[in-house]
C-alpha cells in the first residue's frame, strides 16, 4: 500500500516547549486514519507542521512519496494535494458558500492576471468549469441550496460542512480533518461519519483529529494516539481502545489501579 | 427596516437583463462626461470665476480613492504612503516635461510605469508584514519620497519643478487654464478603465484572491491562493493608477513642490475610501466625491479640513466600519 | 558623507545621543506597554507626547507665569518648578491615554473588529489631536524659558597629538547638567516601570493580560482596569519623556509628534515590540545611531535613519533584540 503522507523523526519545538517529539507516523493511501490524544498532545500541531504553518525544528516530511513538504510556501502544499479544515470554523465570512469553494478552486487554475483582466479564452473556461465543480462540491456535501447565502450567515452545521466543501474545492489527495464533528448531536456526527466514508470512497485519503470515540471507532481504518509530543500508539480502533498506555494518557492513572 | 440602498441597487442591476445594463451604463457615463455643462453655481467654488472648476478636483479624489481601494478595500492592506505614488507621476511628468520633447500623452505610460514599478519594489520586501507593521513603512515610505524630492538639488529641491507643459491638443480639445473642462474628461476617461478593470477583476481570480486576502490571509494561503503574488498585485495596481493622477496633476499645475505631496494626502484619500465603503466600488465614489466637494463649497470647514477627516476616520470606524453604502447581506440570485 | 566631525566629537556625541535615546525609550515604552496588552500600535501615543510637551510649556508660562527671557532659576525654587512641569506633562499625557483608549479603542475591542478597523481609528485619533493643537497654536511653535541653566559639568575640548605624521584625535567630551538630569531620571523612572510590572499586582495584571487575554480574565483580571491603567502608565513614561524633550531642546510645534513617534516606535520594534526592557535598549541605541548618522549625512536626513533602521530590523530580525515575533501565523 502507497503511503501518501510519512512523518519522520518529526519535532516541533517552540522556545523551551516540545510540541512533538520524534512523532513517526504515515497515511496509507485511501485509508481514514484518525489522529487522537489529550488537549496539547501536539495533533493540531501535526497539522500545521504539514500544511506549512510552523517551521519544522527536525525531522522530514514526504508527501506522496516524493515530494518533502519541509520548505514548501503553503500554497505549494496545497498545490500539491494537502488540504485542511480547522478547529475553530474559518470560513471566509463575507464571501458566498459558492464563493468560497469557487476561492479554493483557484489553486487548480493556469490562468493569470492578465488572462482575468482581458477576459482570454482560458480563463473563462476555467471560471466556468471552476463554479460547476463547485456547485458539484456543495451538492456532495448537501449544502448546495445555501450557495448564495455569505458564510458567517449559515447555520453552524452547514459552515462545517462548507468548511470541508471548501478543502475538497483544492481538489486534495490527502484531506486533513480538524475535529470535523464539534458541536454536533449525535445524529449529526452519525451522518458526518457517513460523510466521511462517502468522501474517502471517492478517493479521498483522509488524517482525521477528532475526540468523539464511538465516531472515530465507526469509521477509522486505523488509529494513531500522541501524549506530550510522543505517540504512544498506532494501530487499529479496537486495539487502541485497550491500549493501558492510551486509557492511562486520557485518565491521568493506570489502567488496573483503583 | 431601512431601505439598504447598495443591496437594492444590486438586486436591480442583477435582476436586469443585458440590454438594460448597457443602456443603465451607457446613461450615467454620458451624464458624467456632461456634468461640466450643467451649469449652476454647484459646481463653482464660491471664490473662484472659473466655471465648474469643481469637477476636476474632485474627479482626481474619486480616481485616486479607487486606487487606493483596490489596496485598502478589497485586499485590506493599510498602505498609509498612497501619496508617494502620486509624487512619482507627478514627477515623472515634471522631470521629463522639462527636460525632454515628450508630451503628455507619450509620459503618461511612462509615469504609470515608473510607479507601478516603485509599488512593485516597495510591495516585495514589505507584503509579508503584518497589517500594522505594512502601515508604518508604507507611512515611511510616503515620507522618504518627500524627504528625497525636498533634499535632490537636481529635481529642484524645495522650489520643485515649474513650466510644465500642458498637455497637446487632443481632437479639437485644448488643455488651457479656462478650459478645465478638458482635463476633467481626461480624468473621467480613466476613471472609466479603472472602474472597468475593477469590476472584470473582482468578479474573477484576482479579486476572490484579494477578497480571501483581507478577510483571513492565514486561510487563504492554506486554501492555496498565492497571497504574495497577489498583495504585489494589488500594490502594482493601486501604484499605477496613483501614478497616473500624478501625471495629469502635474500637467495641469504646471508646477510640482515636495510640500504637496505630505503624508496628509495619504490620510484624505483613506478617508474618502472608509467612508464611502471599503472595497465597494460605488461607496468609495459617493464618499470621495462628498468628501472632496464639501470642503471646496464650505470654505470655514476647508481650514479644519484634515481635522475633519480624522473625525470621519474615528467616527466611521466606530459606528459605521462598513462605510455609508454597508453590504446588508448579499444574496445574488443564481442568474448572474 | 564626512566622518571627521563624529570622529572629533565622538563622546560628546555618544552622551547627546544616549540622552536623546533614553527620550526615545520613554516614548516606546508608550508604544511597547500597549502592543503588549492591546496588539495593537498605538498611533496616537506621538501626539499624546506631543500634548506633553505643550503642557510643559503651559506649567512654566501660564502657570508659573515665566516670559522667555527670564533668568534661569536655582535653589529650591528650581527644584519644584522643574518637578511641577514635569509631574504635570506626565498626569496630562496620562489622562489623554485613558481617554483615546475609550473614545478609540474600546468600542472597538468590544465589538471584535478587524484590525484594518482599529488601525483606522488609531489614525483618526492622532490626526484629530494633532490638528485641534495646529488650529489652536496657528501652527506656531511654542518656546519654553530656560529655567535650567545649560550649565557644563564637564568640558574638554578634546586634542590631538601626532605620532610621525599619523593623527590620533581625542574626542571632545562635555557634561551639560541637564543632558545628566535627563539620564539619571530616565533611569530611574525606568527602573520603577519594570519593578511595578514584576512585583505589583497591577503590573503582574498586565503582563498576565499580555500573555493571554482570555487566560486572564478567567482568572479574574478585570480587563478593562488593566488596560486603563497600560494607557496611564504608558502615558506617565511619554509625560516623562515630553517632559525632558521640551527642557533640553526648549520648543514644541504641533507636529513635534511626527518624528519622534516614528523614532520611538522603531526603537520598540528594534528591542522587540512588547517587551519592556527591550524598548530601553532599543531607544538607547536608536538615540545614539540617529546622532552618529546625522552627523555623518547631515541633519536633514535624520527621519531617514529612524525609518531605514525599522525596515532592516522588520525585514531581518522582526523579534526585534528581545521580543517576539510579529510573524506568527494564527491558526
Amino acid at each position: 500500500m502507497r503511503k501518501v503522507l510519512e512523518l519522520k523523526g518529526v519535532t516541533m519545538q517552540f522556545g523551551g516547549v516540545t510540541a512533538l517529539n520524534e512523532v513517526n507516523l504515515h497515511v496509507n493511501e485511501g485509508e481514514i486514519l484518525a489522529l487522537i490524544g489529550p488537549n496539547g498532545a501536539g495533533k493540531t500541531t501535526v497539522f500545521n507542521v504539514v500544511t506549512g504553518v510552523y517551521k519544522l525544528t527536525k525531522g522530514e516530511i514526504v508527501f506522496n512519496g516524493e515530494i518533502s513538504v519541509v520548505g514548501k510556501k503553503r500554497w505549494q502544499i496545497t498545490e500539491a494535494g494537502i488540504a485542511r479544515t480547522f478547529q475553530n470554523v474559518r470560513l471566509f465570512g463575507e464571501m458566498t458558500a459558492l464563493e468560497n469553494v469557487i476561492t479554493a478552486g483557484d489553486v487548480r487554475s493556469k490562468s493569470g492576471f492578465v488572462g482575468s483582466l482581458f477576459g482570454l479564452p482560458r480563463s473563462r473556461r476555467e471560471e466556468k468549469a471552476n463554479k460547476e465543480k463547485a456547485i458539484e462540491l456543495l451538492k456532495f456535501m448537501g449544502i448546495d441550496h445555501v450557495a448564495n447565502k455569505l458564510g458567517r450567515n449559515l447555520p453552524y452545521g452547514d459552515q462545517r460542512r462548507l468548511e470541508i466543501a471548501r478543502a475538497l474545492g483544492t481538489q486534495p489527495k490527502l484531506l486533513l480533518l480538524d475535529e470535523p464533528a464539534a458541536g454536533f448531536n449525535p445524529s449529526e456526527k452519525a451522518a458526518l461519519g457517513e460523510t466521511i466514508k462517502k468522501i474517502r470512497d471517492a478517493g479521498y485519503t483522509i488524517l482525521l483529529i477528532e475526540h468523539d470515540m464511538s465516531l472515530i471507532m465507526g469509521i477509522s481504518d486505523r488509529v494513531v494516539v500522541l501524549d506530550f509530543g510522543s505517540k504512544i500508539a498506532d494501530d487499529s480502533p479496537k486495539v487502541v481502545q485497550n491500549d493501558p498506555r492510551v486509557i492511562e494518557a486520557y485518565l491521568g492513572v493506570p489502567a488496573d489501579a483503583s | 427596516m431601512v431601505f439598504n440602498l447598495r443591496d437594492k441597487s444590486a438586486e436591480l442591476w442583477e435582476r436586469s437583463p443585458m440590454p438594460s445594463r448597457v443602456a443603465i451604463t451607457l446613461s450615467a457615463m454620458i451624464f458624467a462626461i456632461c456634468l461640466p455643462f450643467l451649469g449652476g453655481t454647484f459646481l463653482n467654488t464660491p471664490i473662484s470665476s472659473y466655471e465648474a472648476v469643481l469637477v476636476y478636483p474632485v474627479g482626481l479624489f474619486v480616481l485616486m480613492a479607487l486606487g487606493l481601494n483596490i489596496v485598502v478595500g478589497k485586499s485590506g492592506l493599510l498602505d498609509l504612503g498612497y501619496v508617494a505614488f502620486f509624487a512619482i507621476g507627478a514627477y515623472t511628468m515634471a522631470i521629463l516635461g522639462t527636460t525632454t520633447s515628450l508630451n503628455f500623452w507619450q509620459i503618461l505610460p511612462i509615469g504609470i510605469g515608473l510607479a507601478m514599478l516603485s509599488g512593485v519594489l516597495l510591495g516585495l520586501p514589505t507584503l509579508r508584514l503584518r497589517g500594522d507593521y505594512l502601515a508604518i513603512v508604507t507611512l515611511g515610505f510616503g515620507e522618504i519620497v518627500r524627504i528625497v524630492a525636498l533634499n535632490t538639488m537636481s529635481i529642484g529641491g524645495p522650489n520643485g519643478i515649474a513650466n510644465i507643459p500642458t498637455p497637446p491638443k487632443f481632437l479639437s480639445l485644448e488643455y488651457t487654464l479656462q478650459n478645465q473642462k478638458a482635463y476633467y474628461w481626461t480624468v473621467l476617461f480613466l476613471i472609466f478603465l479603472v472602474i472597468w478593470m475593477i469590476r472584470r477583476l473582482s468578479s474573477r481570480r484576482p479579486g476572490r484572491a484579494w477578497e480571501s486576502i483581507r478577510q483571513d490571509e492565514d486561510v487563504a494561503d492554506l486554501m492555496g491562493v498565492r497571497t504574495l503574488k497577489y498583495k504585489i498585485w494589488a500594490f502594482a495596481i493601486g501604484a499605477a493608477i496613483g501614478g497616473a493622477g500624478g501625471v495629469v496633476f502635474a500637467a495641469k499645475s504646471m508646477f510640482v513642490a515636495p510640500e504637496m505631496f505630505t503624508l496628509n494626502t495619504s490620510i484624505l484619500i483613506l478617508a474618502c475610501v472608509v467612508f464611502g465603503g471599503m472595497g465597494n466600488i460605488w461607496g468609495v465614489i459617493t464618499g470621495a466625491v462628498i468628501l472632496a466637494y464639501l470642503p471646496e463649497r464650505i470654505r470655514f470647514i476647508s481650514d479644519a479640513r484634515l481635522l475633519i477627516f480624522g473625525l470621519v476616520l474615528v467616527i466611521m470606524m466606530n459606528v459605521r466600519p462598513d462605510g455609508i453604502l454597508p453590504r446588508k447581506k448579499r444574496e445574488k440570485s443564481l442568474h448572474s | 558623507m564626512d566622518f571627521s566631525v563624529l570622529v572629533d566629537q565622538f563622546f560628546a556625541l555618544t552622551i547627546d545621543g544616549i540622552a536623546l535615546g533614553f527620550i526615545y525609550s520613554l516614548i516606546a515604552l508608550g508604544y511597547t506597554m500597549v502592543y503588549g496588552v492591546l496588539r495593537l500600535i498605538n498611533f496616537a501615543n506621538s501626539e499624546i507626547f506631543m500634548l506633553g510637551t505643550f503642557a510643559t510649556i503651559i506649567t512654566s508660562k501660564n502657570i508659573f507665569g515665566y516670559a522667555d527671557d527670564t533668568e534661569p532659576l536655582t535653589g529650591i525654587k528650581l527644584v519644584y518648578t522643574l518637578l511641577a512641569c514635569m509631574l504635570a506633562s506626565m498626569i496630562v499625557c496620562a489622562i489623554a491615554g485613558v481617554l483615546v483608549e475609550i473614545i478609540a479603542y474600546r468600542r472597538l475591542r468590544k465589538t471584535g473588529s478587524n484590525r484594518l478597523t482599529t488601525l483606522i481609528s488609531a489614525i483618526g485619533v492622532s490626526i484629530v489631536i494633532s490638528e485641534t493643537v495646529r488650529i489652536l497654536t496657528s501652527s506656531a511653535p511654542a518656546n519654553n524659558p530656560r529655567l535650567l541653566d545649560k550649565i557644563y559639568l564637564i568640558s574638554y575640548m578634546g586634542s590631538e597629538f601626532h605620532i610621525g605624521s599619523v593623527r590620533i584625535p581625542i574626542s571632545a567630551f562635555e557634561v551639560r547638567l541637564d543632558t545628566l538630569l535627563v539620564i539619571v531620571f530616565a533611569i530611574l523612572l525606568l527602573i520603577c516601570v519594570d519593578r511595578f510590572v514584576k512585583y505589583s499586582r497591577l503590573g503582574k495584571g498586565i503582563r498576565a493580560v499580555s500573555m493571554s487575554e482570555q487566560n486572564s480574565q478567567l482568572m479574574g483580571v478585570n480587563l478593562n482596569k488593566v488596560i486603563s491603567s497600560t494607557f496611564f502608565v504608558a502615558g506617565l513614561m511619554t509625560g516623562a519623556a515630553s517632559f525632558f524633550y521640551t527642557t533640553v531642546y526648549e520648543s514644541t510645534k504641533f507636529n513635534v509628534g511626527f518624528e519622534l513617534g516614528l523614532a520611538a516606535f522603531t526603537a520598540a520594534v528594534l528591542g522587540g515590540i512588547g517587551n519592556i526592557r527591550g524598548a530601553f535598549f532599543g531607544g538607547i541605541a536608536l538615540g545614539v545611531l540617529e546622532i552618529y548618522a546625522a552627523t555623518i549625512f547631515g541633519t536633514q536626513w535624520k527621519a531617514v535613519t529612524a525609518f531605514v533602521v525599522l525596515v532592516l530590523v522588520l525585514l531581518f530580525k522582526p523579534n526585534g533584540l528581545f521580543g517576539e515575533s510579529l510573524q506568527q501565523a494564527r491558526v
